[in-house]
């Protein structure tokens, strides 16, 4: 983000900031969702549940 | 936000806790742009208990989880996010408390640590990340530094200050 950005959130309304902050918490905990179901495929292994081979290592089986 | 922030306030017209003020990371979104966190520190003051006491918070959390609110390791989910209330550890956070200012969220009123006492616990902190938040008060012109530095001198954190500025210089 540059300065010019910045100051053009830093001069929203508390409000405003609040709905910004939020979008950012639902996609950081979507990430974090994302890579322990990721973590737990991989840690499962080949004998572990289905899952999606390109899911695990980005290349196809 | 706004049921986290009208269950605290009923929560404290209630009685169960006195005076409160937002800190952290949600409570510098009032001064600066907005950066990413997962929950809310609420720093409480808890009725009838002495400065030094030891603190419980079962009152807190006996409200809350009869109100349906569940907890979840150190925090307690009120609406969409996980809070964290704090007692005051120190002189520096009941002042922080005691000085809030208010700010509104959605029609409902609510209570912000000022820039510079912020700043102040963050510096006392002292992570990493407390201090990129300062540097970014200090980028953003958000703080009145005499005020600051009242507040510093107050609570022995000039030692501190000093070193951070030299850590920094270009701040």
């Amino acid at each position: 983000m540059n300065k010019e950005e910045g100051k053009r959130l830093a001069a929203l309304s508390f409000t405003e900031k609040i709905e910004l902050l939020e979008k950012l918490r639902d996609r950081s905990l979507a990430f974090i969702e994302a890579r322990e179901k990721l973590a737990k495929k991989k840690k499962l292994g080949p004998d572990g549940p289905k899952s999606d081979p390109v899911e695990l290592d980005g290349r196809p089986p | 936000m706004k049921e986290t922030l009208e269950t605290i306030n009923r929560m404290q017209a209630d009685g169960v806790i006195g005076q409160y003020a937002i800190g952290g990371a949600v409570g510098a979104t009032l001064y600066l742009d907005p950066v990413a966190t997962l929950d809310v520190d609420v720093f409480v003051m808890l009725p009838g208990v002495d400065r030094g006491r030891i603190v419980s918070l079962t009152p807190i959390y006996e409200y809350l989880t009869k109100s349906g609110c569940q907890i979840k390791g150190e925090y307690i989910v009120i609406g969409s996010w996980p809070v964290q209330f704090l007692p005051p550890g120190n002189l520096l956070e009941e002042e922080a408390v005691y000085q809030a200012v208010q700010a509104e969220v959605r029609d409902i009123q609510t209570w912000v640590m000022t820039a510079e006492h912020l700043v102040a616990i963050a510096l006392q902190t002292g992570r990493a990340k407390d201090h990129s938040r300062i540097l970014q008060f200090l980028e953003r012109n958000a703080v009145d530094l005499n005020k600051l530095s009242n507040i510093l001198t107050r609570h022995s954190l000039t030692s501190k200050w000093a070193n951070f500025k030299k850590r920094y210089p270009n701040e």
